[in-house]
């Protein structure tokens, strides 16, 4: 869909190592495949978006299902981040690799982080630049964070119900701070509801990574 | 007639109704209440007493409820729980204020904000091959003073014969363990790509976890009537890891401690394990659980108490299910009683079911809807 490419065999058999290597969780093999297509010529987005996102794309699928359980989709999120790491800097120019800018952090007072890092995968998967800002994450930060890089959204994740209120926090610091403008908040993590979402005033909400990145796409209608 | 609160315990244990349903609170981490909300008890109730905490640990933040309160909160149970050895509570005692907390296993907890803790510190995070697993410097659980109070505490418990002894000690579970050590992703990660190590960690974690249990069983003796153990394998949604997994890897490990115990005492197990575990109940009916906890009913299939009740009412023992996520902490009172009404009604007829929060008070649960939650127990007997 994307550059050229030269039509043969080992083009498909390499995108479909990739494909496969991704869904297994096989980051060794993904990463071999992916440098042999950089090697080979292989327009980086290519890689990216016939093989690298389909794959998570069917990874958030199986887990939807509950065909695979966290251990895998983690070994694939592992294996897609892996590969990111090499292509990120070959797709920093190109304008149509990316859909949007997400910024993502675990609230203060909150440390638990792997639905973030999933989410932050998924999201870099669905073509946005992610910017995480980790853990135990001031409000300030937040604010500082949107002014700075002017994201499309915002993504709080909150594990703990005495942690819960500090999405509340955020969200009216960012709010009071006058930089919310056209930026949405999605929020998520283990006790938050949709009930919870619209009472303190986000745009989305998000039971898990997978569903994030539909919730994103359907705030921004892409 | 009145019965006594033991008799109220083991008529459940045994699927028998008695005069209410036994209230199962402040004997471990998971029945217990956090220091701020317990004060605020102490404080509503007009009681005074002092402020020690469960194992007594600061960093788990759980306070030990003293007499008073466990009466006024109709506490069925009593509990009897191990230390971590004096040498190593002496060293986290005297290390500098802010300081990470490390267990005696090389693990601990860092403070993230004031008297916030969260387990962060994994020593065995890197590893992946068998020999770092066989050279690690496992800790001494032959150490007399994890275990040189329990059988005072036990006799002096089972003379009373007022309370059921639920005995705790503290995370002898191979899968928590082996989060303690690795971090849970990184554990997880490891099940899916390593899995012979991931295995033989379990296994050599169960290992050091029965040396201690042997121990702390033999100091026990007769004297208790329930032990808990557990391991968290649901989340908000669904399972930790797959049912198949479950049973290949953990299973086994599951089983052959539960064996262990059983050989080793009358008591029955209690089995803890969070979140959305209905598709697992089966193996845990199968490997010989007699009571399950925490009913987490704001997780996926465990909200329906009915499914429950009709599948598994007769083959295990239901403890928990008073929602900490949204009930306790946000509820009113007349909410909350009504929620306590609901769950015995569904899960109590024909004994079977011990009253407890799903998981810890926290710092967002007023005072007064514990005393809602259990007062409404005590009114409403069936």
């Amino acid at each position: 869909m994307t550059g050229e490419n030269p039509p043969s065999n080992d083009y498909d058999s390499l995108l479909d190592a990739l494909y496969d290597a991704v869904l297994a969780g096989n980051a060794d093999q993904a990463l071999t495949s992916t440098r042999s297509g950089l090697e080979n010529g292989t327009d980086p987005l290519t890689l990216l978006f016939d093989a690298m996102i389909p794959a998570l794309e069917e990874v958030g699928r199986l887990f939807e299902s509950g065909e695979i359980f966290l251990p895998e989709m983690l070994i694939s999120a592992r294996a897609m981040q892996a590969c990111m790491d090499v292509l990120r800097p070959l797709l920093a120019d190109a304008a149509s690799a990316r859909v949007g800018v997400f910024v993502m952090g675990t609230i203060a007072g909150d440390i638990h982080d792997i639905g973030k890092n999933l989410c932050d995968v998924m999201l870099e998967g669905a073509g946005f630049e992610v910017i995480d800002l980790g853990i135990n994450v001031p409000a300030i930060q937040f604010v500082e964070a949107i002014k700075e890089h002017n994201p499309d959204v915002v993504g709080l994740s909150a594990f703990l119900t005495t942690t819960m209120p500090e999405l509340a926090t955020t969200i009216d610091a960012i709010n009071e701070a006058g930089v919310r403008g056209n930026t949405k908040i999605i929020v998520g993590g283990a006790p938050v509801t949709q009930e919870y979402a619209d009472q303190i005033g986000a745009d989305g909400y998000a039971p898990n990574a997978v569903s994030a990145v539909r919730t994103v796409k359907s705030l921004l209608s892409i | 007639m009145t019965i006594s609160s033991r008799e109220r315990v083991l008529a459940a244990v045994n699927h028998e109704e008695s005069d209410r349903a036994p209230i199962l609170l402040g004997v471990s981490n998971a029945t217990g209440i956090k220091m701020k909300p317990y004060r605020d008890l102490k404080n509503l109730l007009g009681i005074e007493a002092p402020e020690n905490y469960l194992y007594d640990w600061p960093e788990l933040g759980t306070a030990e409820i003293d007499e008073t309160t466990m009466r006024r909160l109709h506490s069925d149970v009593r509990g009897v729980l191990d230390l971590e050895p004096a040498s190593v509570m002496e060293r986290n005692r005297s290390r500098p204020d802010h300081a990470d907390y490390i267990d005696s296993w090389g693990s601990g907890a860092s403070e993230i904000k004031p008297g916030q803790w969260f387990p962060m510190v994994h020593p065995l995070a890197a590893a992946n091959t068998v020999d770092e697993i066989e050279s690690y410097d496992w800790p001494d659980m032959d150490d007399p003073t994890r275990v040189a109070h329990v059988a005072g505490q036990a006799q002096k418990l089972a003379d009373d014969n007022e309370f059921a002894i639920v005995a705790t000690p503290w995370l002898l579970f191979p899968l928590e363990r082996a989060f303690a050590m690795q971090g849970m992703d990184t554990f997880l990660m490891n099940m899916a790509l390593y899995p012979e190590f991931a295995e033989a960690l379990l296994w050599k974690l169960q290992g050091v976890c029965k040396q201690l249990m042997g121990h702390f069983l033999d100091e026990l003796g007769p004297n208790v009537d329930i032990i808990k153990i557990g391991d968290d394998l649901g989340t908000q949604e669904s399972l930790l890891m797959s049912p198949d997994m479950y049973r290949r890897v953990l299973k086994p490990i599951h089983a052959d401690w539960i064996d262990f115990i059983k050989a080793r005492t009358n008591a029955k197990v209690m089995f803890h394990t969070d979140g959305d575990v209905f598709p697992l109940i089966d193996e845990f009916v199968d490997m010989g659980i007699d009571i399950l906890n925490p009913i987490q009913t704001s997780a996926g299939k465990m909200s329906n108490l009915e499914a429950l009740r009709e599948r598994y009412g007769t083959k295990v023992v239901f403890c928990g299910a008073i929602d900490t996520q949204r009930i306790l902490p946000h509820g009113t009172p007349a909410e909350i009683r009504s929620e306590v009404r609901r769950v015995i009604d569904i899960l109590g007829p024909g004994g079977g079911y011990m009253l407890s929060s799903v998981h810890t008070v926290m710092d967002d649960v007023p005072a007064k809807n514990i005393i809602a939650m259990v007062d409404a127990v005590d009114e409403y007997s069936h």
